[in-house]
């Protein structure tokens, strides 16, 4: 015991120190907590109250992430690296989540307006703690502590609403596969510990390590820990979940799962593929290949699977696992040192889900359905909406004039330019497969206007809809539409930003 | 003193057992208990690399962590799944089958 006493100064120093740089998480924390109380006690004499101190904590974290000072700070004993990667992953999680809080909110007035929702929002910041902390970690027992916090939260947040059989049925599918999954992870990282003897994987100490260990076995450990990271990335195998999660759970709450944690599991992920390709020995090549041969697969599985789904949720889905594979092509260029590329295609893939799923909402809203059979021929009583949702269709296959061209065609520009650099093989497959399922999706996305615009509705089904829209999810979602063709048109607004100093 | 491949055997083994009571039962709470037993048999292998570990104590610490999740994760598994049994009066993966291709 006596041995720390004098080392004990300059501990408290430094946490007192890193304190400072964890203030976005602080604030954070904080709303977490008064959004309990509110729930508990405040939101009985006015309704909204924890919806606002939800906003609030939001906007503050926001703004502390922007300011902060990223100087690459090794904080809490190197557990949490504060670096401008992390920021711009944590401003684009901060910005879709105070959206997805908008979205539920109305959900919940409109479809349930009896139950309570203040302890949504307390889940919400939960999970989105834990989001930070996967942005921030290279230390694998932060690594697993945030994947878990993710996805208890998640579990949660798809049983939340549950009212039907088919919402329960979706939550329980998630929870026993998400925790089989980090039942793996869990045992391939206590491997990869024993053979190292380090938990931080962007040590020396995990290279050497890994070096000496015997190959089988580090390769064994190593998919282990990818079937964790695979589970909330959603790529081929691990995607057999998101089907029918996005299916039955409650939209904003697909709209959710759709994006966010993808932002932070990619973060995580790309962390861990620069510090391990870095290094000439084998398990770079293993990792490298696996990444390669899983992007394969994820784009075509899931483009290929979704051409013939007729639930407009299930087919977003599918295309979800798709551009899974399409943002692990864009990992490889942040490998390659053009992190704006990957954060580019984040963003606007952030933007085109929620849009997306904005316009689903409201359809499913007027309609009491997800089938594409039941939008035969609305897109004369909704014109505006349909339109919206193909220009957010167009703009996730990736033609012109939209972002989603300008974020597919720098991928394919930097997966190009690495192929002439490196010449191999692989990186040709990777852009053709990329290019031709790209082609693949087209069909799928144009089943929307098919349906709205080209098909005549079965008389007397739809008669007693209501032709006004008046909800904030429009304006939200017409926004966001428009925003993808500013940025499809100028998409240096975008990518100024988010090129590193 | 054990050596430690024996406690890697073991853990191999009760790892094994529980991805078979994963993969093979018909009741939802038995896959919990099998998830439960995969990531027991990994705390088990943390905590016997971790006496290796003078420094900082990483296994140790990890375990502590690994076990207070793995609780919080089974409470909400437990509550979906009584949740689950209200709408379908089963508990078999097998037969709650709503949502398919």
């Amino acid at each position: 015991m006596y041995e720390f006493a004098p080392q004990i100064t300059p501990i408290i120093d430094h946490i007192i120190d890193s304190v400072r740089s964890f203030r976005p998480e602080i604030a954070i924390s904080i709303a977490f907590i008064g959004t309990i109380f509110c729930s508990l006690f405040a939101d009985r004499y006015w309704k909204q109250a924890s919806f606002s101190v939800f906003l609030i904590g939001l906007l503050a974290a926001g703004y502390l992430t922007y300011t902060q000072n990223t100087e690459n700070i090794p904080v809490f004993f190197d557990m949490l690296r504060i670096d401008t990667f992390s920021q711009y992953a944590r401003l684009i999680i901060l910005f879709a989540v105070t959206i997805i809080g908008l979205y539920i909110q109305q959900y919940g007035s409109y479809q349930l307006p009896k139950k309570r929702l203040g302890d949504i929002y307390s889940i919400l910041l939960a999970t989105t703690l834990g989001l930070h902390l996967l942005t921030l970690t290279t230390h694998w027992i932060m690594a697993f502590i945030a994947v878990e916090m993710v996805s208890i939260g998640s579990y949660v947040l798809v049983a939340y609403f549950a009212q039907n059989k088919k919402e329960s049925e979706a939550a329980m599918k998630y929870v026993l596969f998400g925790s089989t999954c980090a039942a793996f992870m869990l045992y391939g990282l206590s491997l990869l510990y024993g053979f190292t003897g380090s938990l931080d994987f962007s040590s020396i100490a995990q290279m050497k390590g890994l070096i000496a260990a015997p190959m089988v076995l580090s390769t064994v450990a190593l998919l282990f820990v990818f079937v964790g990271i695979g589970f909330k990335l959603g790529f081929v195998p691990f995607h057999v979940w998101t089907p029918d999660v996005y299916e039955g759970a409650p939209t904003p709450i697909t709209a959710f799962l759709a994006t966010v944690p993808k932002v932070g599991a990619i973060v995580l992920f790309s962390r861990l593929i620069l510090a391990w390709t870095a290094s000439p020995f084998y398990f770079g090549e293993v990792t490298l290949h696996f990444l390669c041969f899983v992007a394969i697969v994820t784009m075509l599985i899931g483009n290929l699977v979704a051409l013939r789904q007729q639930n407009i949720k299930r087919l977003l889905a599918y295309s979800s696992v798709g551009h899974t594979g399409f943002l692990l092509l864009a990992v490889l260029s942040y490998v390659h040192h053009e992190p704006e590329v990957l954060f580019f295609y984040l963003a606007t893939y952030t933007l085109m889900n929620l849009a997306v799923f904005g316009f689903i909402m409201i359809l499913e809203k007027q309609t009491g359905s997800a089938y594409l059979a039941d939008y035969a021929g609305l897109g004369k009583r909704f014109p505006l909406v349909f339109t919206g949702l193909t220009f957010a269709g167009i703009s996730l296959v990736g033609l012109p004039p939209t972002a989603g061209f300008v974020g597919k065609l720098l991928v394919f520009t930097s997966i190009f330019d690495i192929y002439q650099t490196l010449d191999q093989s692989l990186y040709l497959y990777l852009l053709i497969v990329g290019v031709l399922t790209s082609v693949i999706s087209l069909f799928y996305y144009l089943k929307i206007p098919l349906y709205g615009f080209l098909r005549q509705a079965s008389s007397g089904t739809i008669m007693d809809l209501s032709n006004r829209i008046s909800c904030p999810i429009y304006g939200i979602a017409l926004f966001f539409t428009v925003l993808l063709l500013v940025f499809g048109l100028f998409p240096d607004l975008l990518l100024d930003f988010f090129r590193l100093p | 003193m054990i050596p430690i491949t024996h406690f890697l055997v073991v853990s191999a083994c009760i790892f094994c057992i529980g991805l078979y009571a994963v993969i093979s039962k018909r009741n939802a709470i038995m896959i919990l208990v099998g998830i439960e037993l995969m990531i027991n048999a990994a705390i088990l292998n943390l905590v016997a690399f971790g006496r290796y570990d003078k420094a900082d104590y990483g296994g140790q610490v990890f375990a502590l962590f690994a076990i207070v999740l793995a609780a919080a994760a089974v409470a909400v598994g437990l509550s979906i799944i009584l949740m689950t049994y209200r709408k379908y009066k089963t508990i078999n993966p097998d037969q709650i089958t709503d949502l398919r291709d």
